[in-house]
């Protein structure tokens, strides 16, 4: 996938994996932030949206 | 706990079950004083009834499981703690409270915790002014345990080291590593399952651990703080302050449960627990009355779990002639064919009090979903999970011929049941239901920015609208439960299991290896209680031996496990010949053995044995014994170290009462225990004291300090570093007994055939470390025993007995139904690739053997866990994941982004 | 965290393992950015890279997969 996104233009990191137990509450909210604020980050996507006339 | 003060309205606790109010008689004006009555106005449901009285109901009952429970041990006869004096002393069950996130502060720590939040007199103002956040935080543990200066309990309370460590780290996380946990201990008792894990890395994560026993709590001077005096391992007197000091209380049993327990009949042990033998150990001394949890012995919570599973199956085999003669069976309502109609979705949003309703504005989210399509009808409830909003929502189903259900609440995976049932109720398909979750990943998460809140809540429901428009009804197959049972193993534990399903009903198989059956307990002499263990065995036996239910197959061994819950078949291989059984539960009793020891020079003097060899000479009555004048243990020998970070929880108690028995056979004996913590936990204590008495002489040693064992002159030369005197003491051995760890049969080839995970130490991982431990998480399959981990003969005996009630509630059923959400083939689309054959992990897949579409994949129901796994690698579409098809899950990330 | 995010991410949770993390998250009270939406599903292996893609087509900025 990271390989297609290069190809097409998009930002790697837009795409995120992670493993998290169901006990790891703690875990879950870094992750949850740390995404969120990496996509922000990256801002709002430009390209492969759906074109609407 | 009185850290803040009840209302006269008032729900017990969070988790109460049924969650209802109720009225507090001390505080309610109408009670008291006949004034108020404003409840009664309010209530739209008519439930306030001032008038009800105590009632008196007789019931007829075969057998009764008692389970009072216990108290905690009141702290305050301890004059040097002064806990009613001093604001920063609390007890341990009051600083459990401080710790919940549903506690009188949230779970943020704070001294003075009995300070109320929004003090209303002038002394507490002023108190709550010097509030601040601890520094330092001591345990003292032992507080009304091993105690008989004080108090009379001189029993081991077996949890409280546990939970202290627990408490420690817990308030470090939310303290931050700044705070400073000390706990003070007299010897540190983790013998559960993984808790010694638990104790190293709260070592690690810098959790301080004092050997002593603080004499004094001196206030400060114009502070809150706390002066503490304590002698320190090497005899320096300490004087350290803290902020906060947590005293963990023991277990003890109510003056009204000792007061009932006499009443019915049931005889107490010196401790005020139920009498019980290690043979029968959930049986009290009046025949038909069981015992289970802290009132059978102080326990933690899954022995506690066990022995409730165990009571319930020694009163199952009591009245297993007349099961099912007084059950009520739930009506079914017959269900309504929808397929074809157009959707018509109903959509309730919950308030859950104010857990969603403060901060999602509900109202808009209700109103918002009457414009989602197919939408027919949309409410709001207070909880839509009271069984009143489950009935209005079953009676809006019929008048407005809803199709569809959306639930706007809190977790599928709690309430999802619940709602699923109102929806059969109503006589729809339970899967034309979704649930999604404005609360746990919403108002809770959110509670900072109700507005966002309230978008996300409004997509969430759009999203699950949209999803539950393509929802199909979905077929659970219904399969007979196979009557019989297999257990792998004849120890005490699968021998206790397999003569319990019998005296059950049911036909059972009982697996062994070896050549005889009885296990580890043909190798024991004594129970901690005296009891002869050879003897009790030999009834066992014969009792086995003439139960026509049961059926041995000795040296034999389980070669291949086909098939799943209610329909296993299973290849079994003696003396060459195959055979095959089938059965609709198995019981793993796969058990355990004494470690052979590496180090301590075992095996190159006869003199040095394990704890099981000296056990063979006991029983023997060896005349050697008598002659010996010195005789020395050492303890936690492969246990507690590197290799094995577990405690083998057995071996202090039986190196105590071998110890004791050297004294009786010859009292002049020198007998020394050396050892790192004594853990004789539950009334298991009475025997160190009696050993203590006896002149046996306990030595301790330290992991970096172990004991040396030379063979010099035709000596076995004991050489340890007495702790008191911290000189080395050398002792010339008659005797030298090793108390080894008990290690498992790591047997993975069970462990692969039921797909059941094994620990790093070998044990099998239950299904729940608290809730299910007698169970895995396959269903179908239960464990008990050595096998789980370490246990003395009467867990072992409890254990069995809760694996076979655990099977019961199965085998009973006798049907079992699967679920809806499973994988399904076209076969018109399948390209007989074989991907989904190979990558399930559940071999649900398999090629069509014969017909029209032979070649083509298809599905087998009952195997597929539903994970979708063929799905997703199915490369020409031909896969369907009911319940979570893949235009479901378009639908949803569709609708997700769709009015952004 | 109370500034309006512009960006819209998109998580697939597996039911057993990220799910139960987020209800846990959920019940004690931790706060996290609200601009994730869950889809829940049964398993990660459930996902395929065409929920992903589609994804991104219907305008979201991120995609996180947790097992």
């Amino acid at each position: 996938m990271a390989n297609l996104f290069e190809h097409i233009g998009m930002e790697k990191e837009r795409l995120q994996f992670s493993w998290i137990s169901s006990a790891e509450a703690g875990k879950f909210t870094n992750v949850a932030t740390e995404v969120a604020n990496t996509i922000e980050a990256l801002g709002p996507i430009d390209k492969f949206v759906k074109k609407t006339d | 706990m009185g850290l803040t003060t009840r209302k006269a309205i008032y729900v017990e606790y969070p988790q109460a079950v049924p969650l209802k109010y109720a009225i507090n008689p001390e505080k309610c004006l109408k009670l008291t004083k006949d004034k108020c009555g404003n409840c009664e106005e309010v209530c739209p449901a008519k439930a306030i009834d001032y008038k009800q009285k105590e009632e008196r109901i007789t019931l007829n009952a075969g057998a009764v499981i008692f389970s009072p429970g216990f108290k905690p041990y009141d702290p305050k006869i301890f004059d040097n703690y002064q806990y009613s004096h001093l604001p920063n002393v609390v007890t341990s069950m009051e600083f459990e409270r401080i710790l919940s996130a549903s506690g009188p502060s949230q779970g943020h720590i704070m001294t003075l915790p009995k300070v109320p939040a929004h003090p209303t007199t002038k002394k507490d103002k002023l108190l709550a002014e010097r509030k601040k956040d601890p520094k330092k935080i001591a345990w003292f543990q032992c507080v009304g345990s091993r105690d008989m200066n004080k108090c009379d309990n001189k029993y081991c309370s077996s949890v409280c080291c546990m939970y202290a460590i627990k408490e420690a780290v817990i308030a470090k996380e939310h303290a931050g590593d700044d705070l400073d946990c000390a706990i003070f201990y007299m010897d540190m008792r983790t013998h559960g399952k993984e808790f010694e894990r638990y104790y190293n890395r709260a070592k690690e994560a810098g959790v301080r651990f004092v050997r002593t026993k603080v004499h004094t709590i001196n206030p400060l001077h114009d502070s809150d703080d706390l002066s503490l005096r304590y002698v320190s391992d090497t005899g320096e007197i300490v004087e350290e302050i803290f902020d906060m000091v947590v005293l963990s209380v023991g277990l003890q049993i109510a003056p009204e449960t000792i007061e009932l327990a006499k009443n019915l009949g049931i005889e107490l042990t010196s401790g005020n627990f139920a009498q019980t033998s290690s043979f029968s150990p959930v049986e009290t001394s009046r025949k038909g009355i069981f015992v289970s949890g802290a009132f059978q012995g102080p326990k933690d919570i899954p022995q506690a779990v066990v022995d409730s599973s165990a009571a319930a199956a020694g009163a199952g085999s009591l009245l297993s002639s007349v099961r099912d003669t007084m059950t009520k069976k739930a009506e079914s309502t017959p269900e309504t064919n929808i397929v074809g109609e157009r959707p018509r979705i109903g959509v309730f949003v919950c308030r859950c009090g104010t857990n969603i309703a403060g901060v999602v504005d509900v109202p808009a989210v209700r109103d918002y979903a009457a414009n989602l399509p197919f939408v027919e009808y949309y409410t709001d409830n207070l909880y839509s999970c009271s069984q009143d909003s489950q009935d209005t929502i079953a009676k809006l189903i019929k008048e407005h011929n809803l199709n569809r259900i959306v639930v706007a609440a809190c977790t599928p995976k709690t309430h999802e049941p619940l709602f699923q049932e109102t929806l059969m109720k109503a006589g729809l398909n339970k899967y034309l239901f979704e649930m999604t979750n404005i609360r746990n990943q919403d108002s809770w998460v959110h509670k900072n920015n109700p507005e966002l809140a309230t978008k996300k809540a409004k997509d969430l429901v759009r999203m699950a609208v949209s999803k539950v428009a393509l929802m199909e009804p979905l077929k659970e197959v219904e399969l007979k439960v196979n009557q019989a049972a297999m257990v792998i193993g004849a120890g005490l534990a699968g021998l206790t299991a397999a003569k319990n399903l019998a005296d059950q009903g049911y036909e059972v198989h009982v697996i062994e290896k070896d050549s005889k059956i009885g296990g580890q307990a043909n190798n024991l002499y004594h129970t901690y209680k005296g009891e002869n263990i050879q003897k009790q065995l030999l009834e066992i036996k014969s009792d086995i031996a003439n139960n026509s239910k049961i059926h041995l197959h000795l040296n034999t061994s389980v070669e291949d496990v086909q098939g799943f819950v209610g329909n296993f078949k299973s290849t079994l291989l003696c003396n060459g010949q195959t055979s095959e059984i089938e059965h609709g539960v198995s019981v793993i009793a796969t058990g355990g053995a004494g470690l052979k020891p590496s180090e301590y020079c075992y095996g190159q003097d006869d003199r040095i044995l394990t704890s099981l060899d000296l056990d063979k000479m006991l029983m023997a009555d060896d005349q050697n014994l008598k002659a010996m004048k010195s005789a020395v243990f050492i303890q936690c020998v492969g246990s507690r170290d590197s290799e094995r970070p577990y405690c083998s929880r057995v071996c202090c108690t039986h190196s105590i009462d071998n110890a004791l028995e050297l004294k009786k056979i010859n009292p002049e004996m020198d007998v020394y225990v050396l050892y790192r913590d004594i853990r004789a936990y539950g009334e298991r204590e009475y025997n160190y004291q009696k050993a203590r008495e006896a002149g046996v002489i306990f030595i301790r040693y330290s992991l970096d300090n172990k004991p040396k064992v030379e063979l010099k002159d035709g000596k076995v030369l004991v050489t340890v570093i007495d702790h008191v005197l911290q000189m080395p003491l050398e002792i010339d051995a008659d005797i030298l007994t090793l108390a080894s760890a008990i290690v498992p049969n790591r047997d993975e080839k069970i462990a692969n055939f039921f797909k059941v995970p094994l620990n790093e130490d070998g044990f099998f991982v239950e299904r729940h470390a608290k809730l299910g431990p007698s169970e895995f998480a396959t269903d179908g399959v239960f464990l008990c025993g050595l096998a789980h981990y370490p246990k003395p003969i009467d867990e072992s005996i409890a254990h069995g007995m809760a694996a076979s009630s655990r099977a019961v509630t199965l085998l009973a059923r006798e049907t079992v139904k699967t679920s809806g959400n499973v994988a399904l083939a076209n076969p018109n689309k399948c390209s007989s690739c074989g991907v989904c054959v190979s990558v399930c992990p559940y071999s649900a897949p398999s090629f069509v053997k014969e017909g029209r579409f032979a070649g083509k994949a298809e599905i087998n129901p009952v195997l597929c866990k539903g994970c979708g796994l063929c799905v997703a690698s199915c490369r020409s579409g031909a896969l369907h994941l009911k319940g979570f098809d893949t235009n479901q899950i378009f639908a949803q990330i569709t609708a997700l982004v769709d009015a952004a | 965290m109370a500034e309006d995010k512009k960006t819209k991410v998109v998580s697939f949770l597996c039911n057993w393992c990220s799910y139960g993390a987020a209800d846990l998250a959920g019940v004690s009270r931790m706060q996290y950015p609200e601009n994730i939406r869950v889809v829940r599903i049964p398993c990660t292996g459930r996902v395929t890279p065409k929920f992903i893609l589609s994804a991104f087509r219907e305008g979201a900025d991120g995609v996180w997969v947790s097992g």
